[in-house]
């Protein structure tokens, strides 16, 4: 982003206007679809939409000048999370039969399950940081910066998170396996 | 003033940067014609213009003006945004690939993440179309595609990171400029790495010997059984882009890019870039198709190790 900033600059074009429309223009349209994850009644069509929020969420990283974590957020998120869930959808039995009706018993679960997950977050949130909506100044961090960090200060919460990955695909093989005989 | 310039001259890159899209699919298509021709010792087209060439305009014509059927069964949002979403990664690969010293649209220091990135979303647009045609050869095939990419992602991330480690940098550009002495593939933990890299896209890109989801002896057409006309083509586009492109991220990654002697930059580029794409022709030309069984077992027992020890063998060798 800060590239393009530079060129509006030395162009200029108000730099705060085109990136405040761009960015409202973007949020927009990842909210619009994030309702359309939740509506939608075709559970392959709420996975592909799905793939769209979280593109959008990527370029939210791009305004914070985060790079990394915006192409990071696609490959991972989009590129092997999404695929893997139409994956398991392709797999489930009877997926096309129907679209699906949700109840109101389970409407009113997953309504209270997601507001008190949006509080707690909320709470969270609000009490690290005062809601910035700027980037702080020198704030990016170059990418040997980030895997220096991550090898020196946050070494144990990066062994202990890549020890519970191990965990899960151990796991996942010992279920599979133990389906098929 | 100054900015409607900018606006014009962005639009003159978009325009280059499709042109030459267009343009190449139609080269490679003619082109693999008749390298598989003459392979199987037959000529290929040779009625339009000299030895052909202009066959690939005259089938453009033609998927042109062919009606385009929808399926009356199809999940009609899917089915009609599937090759739009399966052309759009490789269009966008284009603005990392450096095709001369400041022949580049933009070098990102992400560069080779950002082209990962790309690769991993292309396979949606193969999935929507599986999914959205409602035909089971169809949808076979769009499983197929996900469960090869997914399998073969692994080895062909590692084998990119190792050159990147080796340059010290994520940027295509500065991993050019570290082969200035010597070409990566030359160091033999690269020349392994480039085999890897090679197959694996091979697989990315769904060609023979990996081509099970479009497998025509089994699934007719595989995902895209049921699109005719423009949509038809831009699945093939999409598809002879993606060769150019992991062509011409090998010959960057590998060949030492648009570096070369007395001539310029771009033109090593293409030279290197269109012969690996000629290799990957003869080896779709000679080798027969994998079974399901043999493609996974391949990518998790023979490749994925490989590039695990690779990887940890260019570790110890950088720090040494």
């Amino acid at each position: 982003m800060s590239g393009l900033i530079q060129l509006l600059n030395s162009h200029g074009i108000p730099q705060d206007f085109v990136i405040k429309a761009a960015f409202y223009f973007i949020a927009a349209l990842t909210l619009l679809f994030a309702l359309f994850v939740v509506l939608s009644r075709h559970i392959f069509r709420a996975a592909v939409y799905l793939a769209v929020v979280l593109t959008g969420i990527a370029a939210v990283y791009l305004f914070l000048d985060a790079e990394f974590l915006a192409v990071v957020q696609v490959l991972i998120y989009v590129g092997a999370i999404v695929v893997l869930f139409i994956f398991t959808v392709m797999l489930t039995a009877d997926i096309d039969s129907g679209t699906f009706v949700g109840t109101l018993r389970r409407m009113s679960v997953a309504a209270v399950a997601s507001l008190a997950i949006f509080f707690i977050l909320f709470k969270v949130i609000n009490m690290v940081t005062a809601w910035k909506t700027a980037v702080p100044a020198g704030a990016s961090i170059s990418l040997s910066q980030l895997g220096k960090s991550l090898m020196t200060g946050y070494a144990l919460p990066f062994e202990v998170i890549s020890l519970i990955s191990l965990a899960a695909l151990v796991g996942a093989l010992v279920i599979g396996k133990a389906e098929k005989r | 003033m100054l900015s409607i310039l900018t606006i014009i001259w962005a639009l003159i890159v978009g325009i280059i940067v499709l042109g030459f899209i267009a343009a190449s699919a139609m080269f490679l298509i003619w082109w693999e014609r008749k390298v598989s021709a003459h392979i199987q010792s037959r000529y290929g087209p040779m009625r339009v213009g000299w030895h052909g060439v202009l066959q690939s305009v005259a089938d453009a014509v033609k998927l042109l003006l062919k009606e385009n059927i929808i399926p009356a069964e199809a999940d009609k949002l899917v089915w009609w945004l599937a090759p739009f979403i399966a052309i759009v990664p490789p269009v966008m690969a284009f603005v990392v690939l450096p095709f001369g010293k400041n022949l580049i649209v933009k070098d990102l220091n992400v560069g080779v993440l950002y082209l990962m990135a790309l690769s991993s979303v292309s396979v949606i647009g193969i999935f929507m179309a599986g999914w959205g045609s409602n035909n089971k050869y169809s949808l076979i095939g769009g499983m197929r595609s996900a469960a090869q990419i997914i399998s073969y992602e692994l080895p062909l991330i590692i084998s990119m990171i190792i050159v990147a480690m080796q340059a010290g940098s994520l940027s295509m550009q500065k991993i050019v400029l570290a082969q200035a002495g010597c070409w990566n593939i030359l160091h033999p933990n690269m020349a392994m790495a480039f085999i890897v890299y090679i197959i694996a896209a091979t697989a990315e890109i769904n060609r023979v010997p990996f081509d099970i989801p479009e497998a025509e002896s089994e699934l007719v057409a595989g995902f895209h059984t049921e699109y005719s006309g423009m949509k038809f083509a831009m699945f093939f586009i999409g598809e002879y882009t993606n060769l150019f492109i992991i062509s011409a991220i090998a010959a960057t990654l590998f060949f030492g890019g648009w570096q070369g002697p007395i001539l310029p930059g771009v033109v090593w580029f293409l030279i290197k870039s269109y012969g690996i794409v000629f290799v990957l022709m003869w080896v779709r030309w000679t080798f027969p198709r994998l079974r399901v069984d043999q493609l996974m077992g391949f990518a998790w027992k023979i490749l994925t190790p490989i590039s695990f020890v690779n990887l940890a063998i260019t570790g110890w060798l950088l720090l040494k």
